[in-house]
């Protein structure tokens, strides 16, 4: 087990012209392995540049990104950054390649010239690992939105990648794609270890991760726990993105002189709240 | 201008297979409605949409609007579904003019217009959705922001000034910030005077914005009421996979715990406000 810290970004800075502002400014930050941290963010706030750095997609115009202690500036380490960290994007239509699922999962494998052999234990285990086992020979194109993302997990899982990185992976499906989907990849972060950067305009999603960052202008503008993050209610609807909405009604109550806690996030908490506040509301 | 639809079913031929994905609707849309269609995917709301304005034809039934027939053969008809625009899902992605003016007006310019009304158009649909005319007027519409891109495909239905607007899961993919532009422009829309039919999956949008709402399944109408009504019959619409809106979820959750009942739950300052009462009053009587 090795203690570096997975992702590592000191003063990092990205332009994508020479001349023009930064898409993300002297940006600093430190994702230890096994962490599940959402990042926030209007688009344009920088986060998907930012998700293009943390596989080598994208190199940095200045300062350094490392990956498990790899500097993705060094070419020699190129595939080995990509294998490590593997990226999930929105679109699900545009990740797909093959006729068939299995050939799908396979395809990376091929890739980075995996011998034959080994390939059919690592797609059999990337399938099971996303449930689409029963899938394997089915065309991708009749799959379901949040199918396709799976199948597209699978693929980066084969190459047991030690971080997956999404960027809105389920802003393009359904509310059941979205929780399948999100419910996979928590998964493999609870029981594989592997670490997460979880982009998405889902503050409901965001509610569930370890870690929320919120992006503005480039620069990492909140760094906490859900807790911490979305009790800020008044920041939050500056920057004009949303809090939870029982975290909402926690604050619309504290407005009406409830003193209900401003850090609820779930439904559940929120009636616990309830019962704490008003004992005798409750029968029994 | 309301709509009704008369005993509609809509049934895709596939080779010698057949999928009924529309079963006998009867529904009306009034004038001042805004009415969210819900449901599950593949439960036939984009095709139900589609029939709207004539863009897919019934197999069976009739698709009224203002008392006739929008599928009937003439030119009238065509002029009538005109007065009906839909905005597909990712409207976005049917762009394809050289700059944002050519892309607006080619929907008034296919309604035959003069250039002077289509200036006219032009402006006061880009007005409608707040984007600046003579800053992006020129420019190419793949240039500018995705909620931008989303407003200027809204802003090319809205220039032919339809009676009733259709919109396909209007805010899918958008940031918090454009999703809200968009959904208060679509509300203003509305309380101008504009039909609004809206297919969503974002229950806490559809709670806050709907006067009604359609729950289709499997292609037959499930439910149709208020956001009061529909959002009260939780098991059901569970039962289906769709989402209800959190304030839902809890005073369903309070009900189960024994503990405060509440009146109504989908909006969110309804709730705050008889909690509120609830717990001051609790507290009241226990001191």
């Amino acid at each position: 087990m090795t203690t570096i810290p997975h992702l590592v970004l000191d003063q990092v800075t990205y332009r994508y012209e020479p001349e023009a502002p930064p898409a993300v400014n002297q940006v600093s930050l430190t994702v230890p392995r096994g962490q599940f941290a959402a990042v926030l963010g209007h688009n344009g706030s920088g986060k998907s540049t930012l998700a293009k750095m943390l596989n080598g997609l994208f190199l940095p115009t200045e300062g350094s990104v490392l990956v498990s202690g790899m500097d993705t500036r060094e070419e020699k380490h190129t595939w080995d950054i990509r294998q490590a960290a593997g990226m999930v994007f929105q679109n699900p239509d545009n990740q797909l390649v093959a006729t068939r699922v299995y050939d799908d999962v396979a395809f990376g494998l091929e890739n980075i010239g995996v011998p034959t052999q080994e390939m059919p234990p690592r797609i059999d285990e990337a399938l099971r690992l996303t449930g689409m086992s029963e899938f394997a020979d089915r065309p991708p194109h009749l799959l379901s939105g949040g199918q396709k993302q799976r199948v597209a997990i699978a693929g980066i899982l084969a190459m047991q990648p030690e971080a997956l990185i999404l960027d809105e992976a389920t802003a393009m499906l359904d509310p059941q794609g979205r929780k399948e989907v999100f419910d996979t990849v928590a998964r493999l972060n609870r029981e594989q270890g592997i670490t997460v950067v979880w982009i998405t305009h889902f503050m409901e999603e965001a509610a569930k991760a370890q870690r929320v960052l919120v992006m503005n202008h480039g620069g990492i503008e909140m760094d906490g726990t859900p807790r911490e993050i979305f009790s800020r209610v008044e920041e939050i609807r500056d920057l004009r993105l949303d809090v939870p909405p029982m975290t909402k009604l926690a604050h619309m109550l504290n407005a009406r002189g409830v003193p209900a806690a401003p850090d609820v996030l779930t439904v559940e908490e929120m009636a616990r709240e309830v019962k704490r506040l008003c004992p005798s509301c409750w029968k029994n | 201008m309301p709509i009704v639809l008369e005993k509609l079913s809509h049934i895709y031929q596939q080779g010698a297979s057949t999928t009924t994905a529309l079963k006998d609707i009867d529904l009306t849309i009034g004038d001042e409605d805004l009415l969210a269609l819900i449901g599950h995917t593949g439960s036939g709301k984009s095709t139900l949409a589609q029939h709207l304005n004539g863009l897919i034809k019934p197999t069976s039934g009739r698709v009224l609007l203002d008392g006739r027939d929008i599928n009937a053969p003439g030119e009238d008809s065509r002029k009538l579904r005109f007065r009906v625009g839909l905005v597909f899902q990712y409207p976005e992605h049917q762009l394809f003019e050289e700059t944002v003016y050519k892309d607006i007006a080619f929907g008034p310019k296919n309604m035959g217009l003069s250039e002077v009304e289509i200036d006219q158009r032009v402006r006061g649909a880009m007005d409608t959705v707040g984007l600046p005319f003579e800053e992006i007027k020129d420019r190419s519409p793949f240039e500018v922001s995705g909620g931008q891109m989303r407003r200027i495909a809204l802003a090319g239905v809205l220039a032919m000034r339809p009676q009733v607007l259709v919109l396909d899961e209007p805010t899918a993919g958008l940031d918090p910030r454009a999703r809200d532009l968009l959904l208060s422009d679509i509300q203003r829309l509305h309380q101008e005077g504009t039909t609004v039919v809206m297919i969503s999956h974002a229950m806490d949008d559809v709670a806050r914005l709907a006067t009604r709402i359609a729950v289709l399944e499997k292609g037959a109408l499930a439910m149709v009421g208020t956001p009061g009504e529909v959002f009260s019959r939780y098991e059901e619409l569970t039962a289906m996979g769709l989402d209800v809106p959190q304030g839902c979820q809890l005073t369903r959750l309070l009900r189960e715990m024994g503990g405060p009942a509440m009146a109504d739950c989908y909006l969110l300052e309804s709730l705050a406000d008889s909690l509120t009462q609830q717990i001051k009053g609790g507290d009241g009587g226990a001191a």
